[in-house]
Order: C-alpha cells, then structure tokens, then sequence
C-alpha cells in the first residue's frame, strides 16, 4: 500500500530537491537513468495486439483492434490509426471517475503525435481500395497503476502492441471488403520506431524519467518524442519554463537516451512473425 | 464496426469424444489463476486469470465520500465500478461505460456487502474498481471473486470472502462454468455466489430455460465448485505471506 | 463555522515549541510487539475462517465474530492466529489505520481555513487541528491586554506535523493537538509509509528493533501509530538502507526472528555498499 496524495508535504519536497542538487535522486537513480522497463506482448487474447509494459511502479495494458471504415475525404488511400488512454481509478487515488481528463488526453495526444509525425505507422499500407475502405487501428491505453512517466512507458507499450499485432488481411470485392484468409502483421506497417522521453524540471534541475514524487513536486517536463535520427513532437507541459539552452541540451540527451532504450529493449522482437523467416 | 472475421458461433458445444470445445468434462472448471497486491497504489487488489479472462481489482477505502451528498450518516457505503476494456471482446467496445457494466457493478456490489460490516464506518465509502482487460464468458462471477479478494487484502474486516461461478446449459446438458462461446450459443446461463459465513448464495442470476429439477442439479454443480475456488482464494491470499515466510525463515 | 475560537483563551506562542526537534523518542520503552508473542502462531487465517468451535474454553477476541449460532469462533482478517489466554484473537497483516485517542500521528496539512487546518492522518476521515491547540496553556494569562491573537497563520499547506489525538469517534473528524512533548512541525528528513498494522514490527519489543535501526544506519527515525515514519540522516546512502529494511521489515513482519535477520541483513548491505 502506497500513500499517494496530491497534495504533497513540504518535507518530501525538500528532500527531493536537496538530494537533486547534489545529483542524487530519492530512488536511487542517476539523473539521465530510466527505472526498469518489463514488457509482456500478446497477452490478450480478445485484441489483435496487446502490451502489458511497467516502467518501475508504472503499468499500463495496451490492446489494438482494428475496424474497416470508409477513408477521409482528403487522404482516400490512407488508413488511420488513433491512440486513446483511460486513467483508470483503479489506478491512483489521484484519479477520479468520469470522462476522459486532460492528463489523459494529453497522455494519448502526446503518444498519438510521436507515432504520426514519425511516419511509424504507414498509412498507405492500411488501404484496402481506394476511396472505399481503410483499416482503422484503435491503439487503448489503460493505465492500472501510476507512478510517474506514463507518457514514455505507453508510448513504447504502443509500439510493442502494434509489433506484436495480428490483423486479419482484407481484399475489395463487390460485396465490399472480405477476409483473404491470412493476416498482416503489425510490423509490415510501422516504419520507425518512435520512442516519447520525458525530463522533469524542478526548479533549474533536469532529469530523465521523473516518477510520481517527482512529478508531484516539479512545475513542468517535456516529452521530446525521436527516432533515429529525426525529432518528431515536443510537448512541453506545465507551468515551468526552460531555457533554450535547457532544449538544446535536452534534445541531445534525449537521443542519447532513446539509443539506449532502443537497445536495451529491442523492441522488434516482439514482432508477429507471420509466415516464418 | 465492420469486421473482416465475424464472430460465429459453433453448431456443436460437445466434440465427438464428449468432452467440451475447451476439452473440458462437464464438470470441470477452466484453468484459474490468483494474485493479490498487484497495484501498489491501492489499498487492496487482486488480479485474476480465469479461462481467457484477465481481469484487475483494486479497492480504495474506508475513505471520505464524493461527492459528499451520498454519505450516509448511519452506515458506509460500499461502491463497485465494473468495466470492460475496450481491447477486452472481440468488437471494440465503446469506451464510455455503458448500461451492462453499471448493471453488473450494482449486482457485484449487492452481492458482496452482506459480508462487510458497513456499519462501523458511517460517512465512508469502500470503492472497489474493476476492470475487464480480457473477456471470455463469466466476467461478473470472475470479478466477484477477485474483488472478494482485493477487499480482504485491503485489510478490511468482513465475514466471510465472496465466491462465485456460473453453471449453465449447453446443447441440452448441464455443465459447469460457461466459456464465451458457451454462454452466447449455449441454452442457460446461471451465475451464484456464496458468502461463507453463512454458506448462502448472495448472487443467482438465471437466463434461459431449465426444468425445476435442472435447476435443483444446478445447484448442486454450483455448490461444488464454488467450494473448489473458494480454496484456490483462500490460496492466493495466504500464499503471497507463507511464500515470505517460507523464503525469510529458510 | 463549527468552532468559534474562544476568545478567553489567550495565550502565548510558547516558544518552546522548538519547530527544529530532532531528538529520537524513548515512547517506544514500552511497546508490545505481538507478533512476537509465544501465543501468536505462524497460521495464517482468512476473513471467514472458522478458529475454533470449542466455545466452552474459548472467547472470541480482536479480529474475530461469533458466527449467527453462537458455535463457532470465525475471523474477520488476513492475519496470524493468536491464542492468549482463552482468547481468540488474529493480529492482522494488512489494514487502514483507525485514529484513537492518545495516538501520536504524523499528519499533513492540506487545507486552512480562519479557525482550523485539515490535516491528514492516513485515515479514514481527515482530522482537525483547532489554533488553540498548537500553543502551550501559558501559565500567565494576561486578561485584558492584547496579545496574540488565535488564527491559523502558523503553518502552511503542505507542513508535515507530529500530532496527538485528543479525540476521536466513529462519526466526526479526529482532533489533534501540538501541545506536548516531541510535538510539533518537522523540518527536513523524509517520510516513509507502511502498513499500519506491521507499526508495532518496526519499533519492537520494547523498542528493540528501532534501537538496532538507529545504530546502523546513524539516522533519526520517529515512528507514529498511523503507518508514517520521519527519517533523518547525514547521507541518503545511509536514509535509503534504512528505508529498504523498513519495507523489509513490513514485509516479513509475519515471519519468526525478524530482528535478527534483520540486523545480519543491514550488516552484509553495509559492507556491500561500502557504508561505514
């Protein structure tokens, strides 16, 4: 049993800024370290795709379903694929009943911007005809407990759900869309593997990965989402304000953390194979 | 939704060998798994794997209502919120919380406060948050079960824990435990709950057609497997201290 | 309003209400530690559990309900099965904290209004603390003659207090005080929780375990009924060691020669970590 509240004491405030000054974080952390990722992929068996990812006390279970649908208008050979988070009240106490909040939107918004603008997901390869019908990919994030950083936990849950998807394969024919019999896997439609950090500021101190003391005491973070080599959203979030000094360097870290992570977590093993390779 | 698999049915519930699709004998219940304290956050929880049901409790209380105005200044109230993920069936459920789910929150909550003592904690409430992430067929007996247990391991005081199980009908026979496909191609569906301090049932929901000599079978087929999960619960909630034990004292 | 504030009561900011204590208690000379009663058993029991039915020997204690026929002696809690006496008791393993009077609490504020501050416990309902009692009772009332003035400008939101109940019931907000010795607003440190049931393990027959805590790790440490511990050391090396066998303690609060383990644990990590 945690004894999570929003309001927290001045003493616990103190405690986490004194130690930041002198580089120590209260969990034992470096200040550009990430806690341990563990991920499951593949566990639900109602969704085409499914993540089961914790981030230190973070967790969060994420499926994907599809659906068929008729394309926008404007973009008639490109599916669409959208990210949706529940913080669930079974979560946190900090969490309340009713629809959506906007730290869970934000949480989907900011996720949602990594994978769209990194052009993972190719949405030309979730056209079935043109002008007719288009894959809808449904991304759900459900966060069951909460300690910090959901944003950077579900964003690479997101990826592995998708990676370890198995969505049934649709031809046109005269009575609309039908079933080929085979199935497309996740991976033959993502192209990048975006990955969301996330610095926490308090006062002039910056830090990777905050957890929920952490985030509870700073007045802001920013999520600086990048592949390999390309930056493909920034969100800055809360009250605080950085230098631009602060970004540059951030921004820089912020790579060198996702090449360890992408590393470290390797995430295209949990692509579906499948036919055999 | 348009699909481009739909979601069939079988003619048959039996294979030719008798058994059930699962292979299961009539009487037998599917695999079952339990945990508890697996969200550090709340004050009580558990987690539950039931056949393909994947399904979370947490329980937050006794703690101030809110909103105030449903207080109750003689007695705490006890509030269940059952929900399914929208990942959890095989067409995407709509996220916001529809009349099934608040219909099975009040069953679960109904059934589970005979065993509280509500009385002691007047102006509280006792939140119990459950959430479906998978579901195939018995999600309310299976939520009650893990919310029975997520409540003991919050430390809040009760009578007794809570089982419960469904019996059913399928292609004329009777039989215990009712998957997803069983229960929607299958004849009856007839979901108990026992509370153990009086050895009554708390939950008996009945669709379907049965003879009132079915039913007296039933029962009984109820009766028996609720009592071999009520082991398994007692089980999880001990286990997870003689495993500490056993490993500390070694 | 629900408390005008008295006006008769005019007192002093007792200036011996040092705000920067970090003397170690020696409340804990005398505490009971039932887990490690020759009573308590190693049985662990489930709410509904049937203890006894031997109802002419026994007597239903702590934890536990007569069943409806008055033949069987059944538990309400997750806890150890413990026969003292004739008594049937079971010492839970998990559970809220329930404010009683007397207890010494570590609360925080989260609200103020003119005439009082919400501060919370860890329990069920927030509890309340009156201006009056965060001053000492001078000795010297100085009727007539303006002094100052009872509000709630002393602490802020977010101030972490070590408080006695001085009153609490089933239906209304607990009452604190300030007022009394190792009392008072604390600075610095950090503040764990745990269960509050496993409140008992930590500090120790007679305080043996906080004792041994406190020479290991060099920190203060200050532990209240409501689950919550104040800890203070010279290095955050030394503050997390302590912290982890305190949960260590938590966790295996149900186990047999905890102290022990617990010292050869603290030990080993001590080298290990290289802390002196």
């Amino acid at each position: 049993m945690m004894d999570v509240k929003r309001i927290i004491s001045k003493i616990e405030k103190g405690y986490i800024k004194n130690n930041l000054k002198k580089e120590q974080r209260v969990d034992g952390r470096g200040l550009w370290d990430y806690r341990d990722f563990e991920i499951k992929t593949g566990i639900i068996t109602a969704a085409e795709g499914s993540c089961d990812i914790s981030l230190g006390g973070t967790r969060i279970m994420i499926g994907v379903k599809y659906d068929v649908g008729t394309p926008f208008p404007d973009t008639p050979d490109e599916g669409v694929c959208t990210v949706m988070a529940e913080l669930l009240p079974l979560a946190s106490p900090l969490f309340e009943r009713g629809p959506p909040d906007e730290e869970s939107i934000e949480l989907a918004r900011v996720v949602d911007r990594g994978i769209r603008h990194a052009d993972c997901v190719q949405t030309k390869k979730l056209c079935i005809q043109k002008d007719e019908a288009v894959y809808i990919i449904f991304i759900d994030m459900y966060v069951i407990n909460h300690s910090g950083n959901m944003i950077d936990c579900g964003a690479v849950g997101s990826l592995a759900a998708l990676l370890s998807a198995k969505i049934p394969q649709g031809k046109w024919t005269e009575n609309g869309p039908e079933w080929t019999g085979e199935y497309i896997s996740g991976k033959d439609i993502i192209n990048e593997l975006p990955l969301a950090i996330t610095f926490g500021k308090i006062d002039d101190m910056l830090f990777l990965d905050p957890n929920l003391a952490e985030e509870l005491v700073s007045d802001g973070r920013i999520t600086i989402s990048v592949t390999k080599d390309q930056i493909t959203s920034i969100q800055k979030s809360g009250s605080t304000t950085f230098e631009i000094d602060e970004i540059k360097m951030l921004s820089k870290k912020a790579f060198e953390a996702a090449d360890k992570l992408r590393e470290d977590l390797n995430l295209w093993q949990y692509a579906e194979n499948i036919e055999e390779e | 939704m348009t699909l481009l698999i739909q979601d069939e049915y079988p003619k048959k519930l039996f294979r030719e060998d008798g058994k059930r699709l699962d292979g299961r004998e009539k009487l037998d219940l599917r695999p079952i798994k339990m945990e508890v304290d697996v969200i550090k956050n709340a004050d009580g929880s558990a987690y539950i794997e039931w056949g393909n049901n994947k399904i979370f409790a947490s329980v937050y209380g006794p703690r101030e209502v809110h909103p105030h105005h449903l207080a109750k200044p003689d007695k705490g109230i006890l509030r269940v919120f059952y929900r399914m993920a929208t990942f959890s069936v095989f067409d995407r459920k709509r996220p916001a919380p529809g009349r099934r789910e608040k219909e099975i929150s009040m069953i679960i909550s109904d059934c589970l406060e005979p065993v509280l003592f509500l009385e002691l904690y007047p102006g509280t409430s006792f939140e119990v948050f459950i959430e479906v992430v998978d579901a195939d067929g018995g999600t309310r007996c299976a939520s009650t079960t893990v919310a029975a247990l997520a409540l003991a391991d919050a430390g809040v005081p009760m009578r007794s824990l809570v089982t419960s199980c469904a019996v059913g009908k399928i292609d004329g026979e009777l039989v215990t435990d009712l998957s997803g496909i069983e229960d929607k191609a299958g004849e009856a569906d007839l979901p108990t709950a026992m509370t153990w301090f009086n050895d009554e049932l708390s939950l008996l929901q009945f669709d379907g057609q049965i003879t009132q000599s079915e039913l007296e079978e039933s029962l009984e087929m109820a009766q028996d497997a609720l009592e071999q999960i009520y082991e398994m619960q007692l089980d999880a909630l001990k286990r997870k201290y003689i495993n500490i034990q056993e490993e500390a004292e070694d | 309003m629900e408390e005008e504030i008295d006006e008769e009561l005019e007192e002093e900011i007792d200036e011996d209400l040092d705000e920067d204590f970090e003397e170690d208690t020696d409340d804990e000379e005398d505490t009971d530690d039932e887990f490690e009663d020759e009573e308590t058993s190693r049985e662990i029991v489930a709410p509904g559990e049937v203890l006894s039915e031997d109802m002419e020997n026994f007597i239903p204690g702590r934890g536990t309900i007569l069943n409806k026929k008055g033949t069987k002696i059944i538990s309400v809690l997750v806890g150890l099965k413990q026969i003292k006496k004739n008594y049937i008791n079971v010492i839970p393993l998990n559970g809220f904290y329930t404010a009683r009077t007397g207890d010494k609490v570590i609360g925080i504020i989260t609200d103020k209004n003119p005439v009082k501050y919400r501060v919370d416990i860890n329990a069920k309902y927030n509890a309340i603390l009156k201006p009056r009692n965060t001053v000492k009772r001078s000795k010297m009332r100085r009727r007539g003659k303006s002094s100052h003035n009872l509000n709630t400008e002393r602490f802020d939101i977010g101030d972490v207090i070590v408080a006695k109940v001085i009153s609490a019931d089933r239906l209304n907000n607990p009452e604190l005080t300030i007022v009394g010795k190792y009392l008072g607003k604390k600075m610095g440190g950090i503040i764990i929780s745990i269960d509050p049931p496993k409140v008992p393990r930590v500090i120790g027959r007679n305080g043996s375990m906080i004792k041994m805590l406190k020479s290991l790790t060099d920190c203060n440490i200050f532990v209240t009924q409501n689950g919550r511990i104040w800890i203070k050391g010279d290095k955050i090396k030394k503050e997390r060691l302590l912290i982890e066998a305190i949960y260590k303690i938590e966790r295996e609060a149900h186990t047999r020669g905890l102290t022990d383990r617990v010292e050869e644990w603290l030990q080993n990590e001590k080298e290990k970590r290289g802390i002196k």
